[in-house]
């Protein structure tokens, strides 16, 4: 497909523009990981200062278990995603596909656990975890981020679901298929932008959440990656280059699911192949 | 048509609920006892205590000391949500201002049967902190146990800018106004004669102190009285305004960071700090720094004396048995003589044993001296919970002092009216309603009726649920979780939104009845013209339309014919990928008036006057706006990105082939068929943005300024937290909750989101 030189300029700009955008703000993290003394603020608007040093990195992993803070947000991060993405695909199924009694209600009341402000959550929640001996767990940490993923990825896949047409699990019907296996070979791979956004939700929830891991967490030793970064801030002396250095690291990773989970975003779909 | 085989993520799917029921069985077995503590120990001083721990350890086997960083806030709401859970560390470390609230709650124990007079007296005087026991009989209670004094601030000067540091404010003047200097004649000021954090009232009690005044009435009663109204107040505010707008030795706007930075690059000449930041000065080899007691005030003769505060050990009034015997052990241990020298000499602490204050490292660390005259300069900082009060209430009226908006005498004036305002909504006892019975009753009443209501359907439910087992088992996995997190904490705020728990009744709330409701909903800050509700609704408004409408422009700008679409796509979520805790901190320095990147890119670009972002009420919330609408672009991008791939490739041939311009297949075929992907994130951003906290509170500082910036959550956080007011913060949050309600139910039911558009 051809198009006027134009509209592919003005796609550049727009893009362009946007990046610039993006990656400013960005950069000045960069800058302050780059700094000695802690400095957050910058009289200038140089990105690499003067007496830039990469002590902040190394300190990360000599001074600081900033390893293990990534190895426990991995494993955390994983096991999130994979159950948000597993309870999502079916949940969203049954939303989209079945017409059962409570199904509106439900989706509503899934809706409505966002509602309350998470600060008024906390000390309930305290109370909860306490009493149920989750403190210092990782099943405690993994079931709230789940909890708290899956009301936005069960309605997104829903509407993914949504959008493919009946006709093609009809088909596979019709050709022998049992629903589990319509769903399993047909509907789940055609929902691939969908199980994507829902997996890149779910691991980012748990990747970045800090409040709820500062009251599970007590153990340094099980320290997710938010909460030891949290940890170089304290009132009026927070280590502002270990802050930053931290936070450009800790998005690495999630770049590269990006990367990873991104060609399933945007490859072409085969939504088109059935005419009705 | 063709198959795809299903990406690796859905081939793992079923492993993963086996490996989360194995976590959840791995378990923790400690032997011995371990008393733990939570601390805010700033970073060079966790090396000390970590040392001090590892020998107290090897003196004790078999008791493990487990410490456990905690930043100010975190600490004070962590350990009130553990309390009442019956729970928590057996000892806190922290300074000595909060020990009225633990006090008050009851959260904290008495120290005294370990720490009797006798004992007591061989500390400096301050050290111990009591206070008058909740039981009415007269005794003081022993709270903290200190270990060490500090919090104060005093005068860092750079050498190379200022030899000999000022005694008298005039000197001050004089010294900071020959520092002040525009080095390459650009009519900008390069180097600043004096910086601090005036945005923040701590800062400015030397002042205050200086000019002969103090924060509460004296002698201190309970409940202490505020004493803002002063001549001293608005002589010190009308002096810290002349240093900035008169003597033009401070720059337009400052807070603590760019204070920090400034002095830390040589851009300023002189800073007024206190002792948790000297060390990082005097290392600093781009300055040369010292540190000076802070001068005196010429109109008055008096030294500026700042607060200080005893930092040391308090008891969890949960700890019992050999876990709390073994952590006084530990308190003990940290304020023993040697301990207490090596705190002196490895840390330059100012120490709380009487014995050790005539060590022979005072005569030679100039530092030190300095500090410790300072110190016997200071006053010591109220324990009493009012204090937050004050701070709360003198915050807007400064800052809109140094905003240009107030005079000093009245923002004096209210100060006055607002700390008392805020002690009085503190202290504020609320009687249970007689109609607490009717509402039970009536509550009971309505529950049966709902459940007899719901038999028939019920029984259809159970019916349905053998005819369609398959939908129930698909949906009930992910139903449950959900549901099985929130039910608790929502039931349990519903029944706090009726209840009186508040600073005076922390353990023993009682259900009231509906007067919080009543003051919820008759404030007039909340409901105003110019009130918290409706800068929450065009707060929300705002930011989710442009997140939607970037999201698109650029998701439809990527997936057309263009040449580095995956980089593109990679760059532009950046924003979502590094976490926002800084990324919005890095927002509040590029609204910086002086150096930040918006007004200097403003300037030099488009000739733009410099913009107020931060120092004014409105420029602040668009501040905040700017922010997190780049926060949020992405998410909405990548959702728009995955919607698009649902569209049919056919319908845009069918309508080129009937002639119809982009711009038409746009507004006919993408959004329409985009809009149901878009409407779960557009609500659920709806949502989360109406109670998103961090952003407000990052960029604009915790409301700042003037308390102007605040939206709901973040002033039901304010309230909760600054003023510890539970019931209430809870019967706010009810009503945002219902307002969400309402207004999902209005969304949903009008684009019929729960149907599916090929039905």
């Amino acid at each position: 497909m051809k198009e006027p030189l134009r509209i592919t300029l003005l796609r550049h700009a727009v893009l362009l523009a946007f990046v610039a955008i993006s990656l400013y703000p960005v950069l000045n993290v960069v800058s302050i990981s780059l700094r000695p003394g802690d400095r957050l603020r910058s009289t200038d608007l140089a990105i690499i200062p003067a007496d830039w040093t990469l002590d902040s990195y190394a300190k990360l992993f000599t001074e600081q278990p900033f390893l293990r803070w990534l190895r426990n947000s991995l494993v955390v991060s994983a096991v999130v995603t994979l159950t948000g993405v597993a309870l999502a695909s079916t949940a969203g199924y049954a939303f989209s596909r079945f017409r059962f009694i409570g199904r509106k209600a439900t989706m509503l009341a899934i809706l409505t656990t966002q509602m309350f402000p998470a600060t008024m959550l906390l000390l309930p929640l305290y109370v909860l975890i306490a009493r149920l001996g989750l403190i210092d767990t990782w099943a405690g940490l993994m079931v709230f981020y789940t909890a708290t993923a899956l009301p936005f990825c069960v309605w997104q896949m829903k509407v993914f679901y949504d959008t493919i047409p009946a006709s093609l699990e009809e088909a596979a019907r019709i050709d022998g298929c049992s629903r589990a296996q319509a769903f399993w070979h047909v509907v789940l791979p055609l929902a691939t932008p969908g199980l994507v956004i829902t997996a890149l939700f779910s691991f980012m929830t748990a990747w970045s959440e800090y409040i709820v891991a500062a009251q599970v967490m007590q153990d340094e030793n099980m320290f997710t990656l938010p909460l030891g970064i949290k940890g170089f801030q304290a009132s009026l002396s927070s280590q502002w280059g270990l802050y930053a250095a931290a936070s450009i690291l800790v998005s690495v990773p999630v770049v590269a699911v990006f990367l990873a989970f991104s060609k399933y975003l945007v490859n072409g779909l085969t939504v088109g192949s059935v005419k009705e | 048509m063709r198959y795809r085989p299903p990406p690796p993520l859905v081939d793992i799917l079923r492993a993963v609920l086996v490996m989360a029921g194995l976590a959840a069985g791995c378990g923790r077995v400690d032997q011995g006892v371990t008393v733990t503590i939570w601390h805010q120990s700033r970073p060079n001083e966790r090396e000390f205590l970590a040392a001090e721990i590892a020998r107290y350890e090897a003196d004790h086997p078999g008791i493990h000391v487990k410490p456990l960083y905690k930043e100010t806030e975190e600490l004070r709401s962590g350990f009130q949500a553990a309390a009442l859970a019956n729970a928590g560390p057996e000892l806190v470390y922290g300074p000595s201002d909060v020990l009225d609230t633990f006090h008050t709650m009851g959260i904290i124990g008495n120290l005294e049967p370990w720490f009797p007079a006798a004992d007591q007296a061989e500390f400096v005087e301050g050290a111990v902190t009591t206070l008058p026991s909740r039981d009415g009989s007269g005794r003081r209670d022993v709270v903290q146990i200190g270990d060490r004094f500090g919090n104060h601030l005093a005068l860092v000067y750079n050498r190379r800018r200022v030899p000999t540091p000022p005694r008298s404010t005039d000197e001050l003047v004089r010294l900071a106004v020959a520092a002040t200097t525009d080095d390459d004649g650009d009519g900008r000021t390069d180097r600043y004669g004096l910086v601090w954090n005036y945005t923040e009232p701590f800062f400015a009690i030397p002042f205050v102190t200086g000019f002969g005044g103090w924060v509460f009435r004296e002698p201190e009663g309970t409940p202490p009285v505020p004493n803002l109204d002063t001549p001293a107040m608005a002589g010190a505010l009308s002096f810290i305004r002349d240093l900035r707008d008169v003597h033009k030795v401070a720059p337009a706007n400052c807070d603590y960071e760019l204070a920090d930075s400034l002095f830390k690059t040589g851009r300023a000449a002189m800073i007024v700090n206190g002792d948790w930041s000297w060390s990082d000065y005097l290392e600093n080899p781009a300055i040369d720094a010292a540190v000076a007691v802070l001068p005196t005030v010429d109109a008055t003769g008096l030294p500026m004396r700042p607060m200080v505060a005893p930092k040391g050990y308090s008891l969890n009034a949960n700890a019992r048995g050999a876990a709390a015997e073994a952590a006084i052990g530990f308190v003990r241990h940290m304020t023993s003589e040697p301990v207490q020298r090596r705190l002196v000499q490895r840390l330059r602490m100012l120490p709380a044993r009487a014995s050790v204050q005539d060590d022979p490292v005072f005569a030679d660390d100039a530092t030190l001296a300095a500090s410790r005259a300072q110190l016997e300069n200071g006053r010591l900082m109220p324990v009493a919970t009012e204090l937050r009060a004050v701070w709360d209430g003198m915050r807007p009226a400064y800052q809109a002092v140094l905003g240009g908006t107030l005079e000093p005498a009245a923002a004096a004036v209210r100060m006055q009216r607002d700390a008392e305002g805020f002690i009085a909504s503190m202290h504020k006892r609320i009687e249970p309603s007689p109609l607490v019975p009717v509402l039970a009753t009536a509550v009971g009443l309505g529950l049966l009726g709902l459940l007899a209501w719901q038999v028939p359907s019920f029984m259809a439910f159970l019916r349905d649920l053998r005819r369609n087992p398959t939908a129930y088992a698909f949906a009930l996995p992910a139903v449950a979780v959900i549901f099985a997190v929130i039910v608790f904490p929502f039931v349990w705020n519903l029944v706090l939104s009726l209840s009186d728990m508040s600073l005076v009744r922390f353990r023993d709330w009682r259900v009231v009845g509906l007067q919080n409701y009543a003051e919820v909903l008759s404030d007039p800050r909340l409901w105003g013209l110019s009130g918290v509700f409706l800068k929450t609704i065009v707060w929300t408004v705002v930011n989710v339309a442009l997140h939607v409408a970037l999201g698109v422009m650029l998701a439809v700008a990527i997936n057309g014919p263009v040449r580095g679409k995956s980089i593109y796509r990679l760059l532009l979520i950046i924003p979502w990928a590094v976490p926002a805790y800084i990324t919005a901190l890095t927002w509040r320095g590029m609204f910086d008036y002086e150096y930040g990147a918006v007004n200097l890119m403003l300037g030099k670009w488009l000739g733009l006057p410099a913009v107020n972002w931060l120092g004014e009420p409105l420029r602040a919330f668009e501040a905040c706006i700017i922010a997190n609408v780049w926060l949020g672009f992405p998410f909405m991008m990548v959702i728009a990105l995955g919607g698009l791939q649902g569209i049919p490739q056919e319908l845009y041939e069918a309508a080129r082939i009937d002639r119809a311009s982009r711009w038409q297949q746009f507004w006919h075929i993408t959004l329409p068929l985009l809009k149901p992907v878009l409407l779960p994130a557009a609500t659920l951003g709806a949502i989360w943005t109406f109670n998103n906290l961090n952003v407000v509170w990052l960029v604009s500082n915790g409301g700042e300024p003037q308390d102007a910036t605040h939206i709901l959550v973040s002033y039901v956080y304010k309230s909760v937290f600054n003023l510890y007011r539970y019931g209430y913060g809870a019967a706010l949050s009810t009503v945002m909750f219902l307002i969400l309600l309402a207004f999902s139910l209005l969304f949903l039911q009008r684009t019929r989101a729960t149907e599916s558009v090929y039905r």
